[in-house]
Formats: C-alpha cells, structure tokens, sequence
C-alpha cells in the first residue's frame, strides 16, 4: 500500500493584486522513485495548472529547482519523497525575489554579486588565439574543478543567516567562487586585492560560521573547509599590511 | 569654476577593520574560554579542601594577579561583547528574521549561534554583577563564597550562571574551530561531539562545587 503524500505548498503571485499569500493542500500518492519534482509536475498537470516552480535539467545540473523543503532548502529534482514524511512542506527560497508560489529570481542576485566580486580570471596576458593552451598540474586542475562544480542554486544563501539578516553579504557562493580563483594561477590578482573584494564584513568577516550552507548544500562542496581557509588567509592579510599605509583608490585594472 | 568635481570621493577606500575586528572578537573570545575554564578548575578546588581553595586564592592575591587581572578580565568580557554584538540584530524585524529562520531550518548549528547571543547578554548582567561583588570583598576565602551561596540568592544566581557561561563558552570554542578552518569537515562531527561532553563535564563540576559550598560548615574555614 503506497503512501498518500499531503503537499502544503506556499502560494502567492505578486504579479496578481487579487493574490494573497497562503498555503495550498494537494493530495498525491506516492509512486516508487518519486521525486519531488515529478510530484510537482504531477500535481500541475492533474490538480493545479496555475502552480508556479522552476526546472530545467531534473538532475541537480541547473540548479533552478532550489526550495526549502520541509524548512531545509535544497533541490526538489534531487530530493526522494521516500526521504519525507507523508506531510511536506514547500516553500520558496527566502533572500530572493519571489516570482511566484515556488519559484525565485535566484539569477539577478548571482549576476550582482558575481559582479560585485570580480568573479572572472583577472589576467594582463594579451589573448592568442593561436598558442597552445597553458598546461596546469592535474591536481590543481581537480581541486579547482572541485569548487567549480557549483550550481548556483542558492541553497547555501537561503539557509544562511548572516544572508537573511544583512542584504549585502554575498555568502557562502561567493566565498567559494573567490576561493577558486585564489586557487587559479592564471588570475593574476594578488593577496590584497583579494582582500578588497571579500576582505570585509560583506564577505568572509560577516560569516557567523553556522555551517548552514555546507550542511544544505546538494553539490556537498567543502564550504566549511573552503570558508575556513579563506578566512585565516584574509585575517592573516589583513594583519600582515597592518603597518603598511592604504593604498589609495580601487585596485588596478586589468 | 575653480576645479573638476573630485569623483574618486565616491569610491570606498579599501579599509582593514574588519579583518582586525573578526582577530580581536576571536583572540578575547579565546581568551575569555582559557579563563573560564581555569576559572572553574581553581573554585572547584575548594572540593578538594577549603585550604587548597584558600592557598590558591591567597597565592593570586599575593601576587596582585586577581586586583589587576580581575578588571583586565572585565574590560575584555566588555570588549568582546561589543565585538560580537556586531552580528545580533538590533532591529525587531531582523531579530524576526533570524527567529523564523531558525526555527525553520531545524539546523542546530544554527540555534547554537542563539543560544550564544541569549546567553550572552545573560553573561553581560550577571557576569559584571559576580565580578563587582567578588572584586569588591576581597580576599577570597572557602568561608565567604560558602556564606554568600548558604544566603540562597546567591546560590540561586550561581545556579543560573553556571550553565549559561559554560554553554557560551562551549559553543564559542566549538565556533573558532569550525570558522577559521582548525577543524576540518572530516572532523567536525568529532569535535561537536568532544565539545558537548567537555561542556557537559564543567556543568558537573560547576554543580558538584555549588553544592560543596552550600553545605561546607563556614566556622573554622
């Protein structure tokens, strides 16, 4: 005898000035292997067509599908209903713009703070199309690779508390994004200039170190580890310039 | 016109505070941890004996360490207090926010990160209260913490002090691992755990030496 799922799922679409927020109540039974994301498609299609949420890949690649789950944020295509209780809860990702019901404008916010912290290779080098590519040792290719793998889902935002309080922290993707190039000897940046970017209580100084974003996080990225490093890294920074003068204005160009 | 209008003054200069500030919140909580915990392990020794209690006492006296160290050690309790309080809201709505989101998140690093704000302004109070009584009626003696725990207000006030400073203390050792990356992911599960008991055992003591007071005979010691 499979399991009747009770869904309460958030409602609420801005666009409309009839819409008020509330929590909708679906029934569905459960199939084998259901994953929230069928069952959501499954009740758009059979019980609600106006029910707004966000897919694309259904294999935690895109990282569209982030929601709070049962009040843990995480991604509903990777997330197994046989994992839940028979009563789950869905939410949409706080710290983002709401588009609708389940669904948030996770996009705008990574563009901004990829923006804010420079969030490409920095090099002076003249590009030649023509030279062969630079060879890097294949275990910084890999632990690079290991950062990289972040889907920008926003999972690690939305549990964090520092993020829910203060708009302008950039959070634990961010944190790991610059840990990357930090990492990458081909951005040119040096320690201080790093330090511009996240050396400040919008970046690793405003982290608590409540390990949110590490225990949510469905790429399992060693936040944890990477927000540690980062942190001793900039502290260390930060006091070995204590008795050099500022230097003035924003860091150079590239 | 005389000249340009000065745009640069509009670009933040790069500023190193907070990187001082996040040192000196972490050194004074330190600090504050290694002290609390001598702390506790020098008061229980009244379990041992009231003399050894006393000698010990006596020996910080003699040695101006508890007229010095004592108010170094409240400056720093005050320092680190107005370090850390930079991350508690202020405002009601964000203290809503962290609220909810908590109790959201069913995450218990989280509600530890709560735990440690509450107790925190519980510490502030009663912290600075226990420090002005004991530094004010100087020297320490077995006899008169007995006395002063035997009155009941103060036995109570020690029963409600004990756990809030060891739990503060607990999760702020457990936090400086974990925030600036001396554990590591592989080890954190270890040391949440190392930390509970570790907290737990302190708590034990703390009892143990509330009650040795409020039954040790005050005639003669």
């Amino acid at each position: 005898m499979s399991r009747q799922l009770k869904f309460n799922i958030f409602r609420f679409n801005p666009e409309d000035p009839k819409s008020e927020p509330h929590t909708d109540t679906f029934m569905l039974e459960e199939t084998p292997s259901l994953t929230l994301f069928i069952a959501l498609n499954k009740i758009r299609e059979e019980q609600d067509p106006s029910l707004m949420f966000d897919f694309a890949c259904r294999m935690a690649i895109c990282g569209s599908c982030g929601m709070v789950i049962n009040g843990r944020p995480g991604l509903a295509c990777k997330t197994l209903t046989v994992e839940l209780p028979e009563e789950i809860t869905l939410m949409p990702l706080p710290v983002f713009k709401l588009v609708g019901d389940l669904s948030v404008d996770t996009g705008t916010w990574f563009r901004q703070t990829n923006t804010k912290i420079e969030s490409w290779i920095h090099s002076d080098q003249e590009f030649d199309p023509e030279s062969v590519e630079e060879r890097m040792e294949n275990d910084l290719a890999n632990s690079i690779f290991e950062l990289e793998r972040c889907i920008e889902c926003g999972c690690c935002v939305a549990s964090c508390g520092t993020a829910n309080m203060r708009e302008d922290f950039v959070g634990a993707f961010a944190l790991n994004r610059i840990s990357r190039f930090i990492m990458d000897p081909r951005d040119k940046r040096t320690d201080p200039e790093y330090f511009e970017v996240v050396g400040t209580d919008q970046g690793i100084f405003g982290c608590m170190g409540l390990l949110a974003c590490e225990d949510v996080c469905p790429r399992e990225l060693p936040l944890q580890d990477q927000l540690g490093i980062l942190r001793r890294k900039m502290a260390f920074v930060g006091l070995k310039n204590i008795f050099k003068p500022k230097e003035k204005g924003r860091h150079r160009r590239f | 016109m005389s000249s340009s209008v000065d745009t640069a003054i509009f670009v933040k200069p790069p500023t190193r505070v907070s990187a001082y500030l996040d040192w000196l919140q972490m050194l004074t909580g330190a600090g504050l941890i290694m002290f609390m915990w001598s702390h506790m392990v020098l008061v229980a020794s009244v379990n041992i004996g009231p003399n050894v209690m006393n000698t010990i006492a006596y020996f910080f006296e003699a040695t101006y360490m508890a007229q010095v160290g004592g108010p170094i050690i409240a400056a720093t309790m005050l320092v680190h207090f107005i370090l850390a309080a930079r991350k508690i809201p202020y405002t009601s709505e964000a203290q809503g926010v962290i609220w909810r989101h908590a109790r959201m998140l069913h995450h218990t690093d989280t509600w530890l990160w709560l735990i440690q704000a509450l107790t925190a302004m519980i510490i502030l109070i009663m912290g600075s209260v226990h420090i002005w009584t004991v530094l004010t009626n100087l020297p320490i003696t077995a006899a008169k913490s007995a006395m002063r725990v035997q009155g009941g207000f103060w036995g109570v006030f020690y029963l409600i002090l004990l756990p809030m400073v060891e739990l503060h203390v607990g999760i702020g050792f457990y936090r400086i691992g974990v925030k600036w990356g001396f554990i590591k992911r592989s080890g954190r599960k270890k040391f949440h755990r190392f930390e509970n008991i570790w907290t737990g055992v302190f708590i034990l003591i703390g009892l143990i030496t509330i009650i040795r007071l409020w039954t040790l005979p005050i005639a003669g010691n």
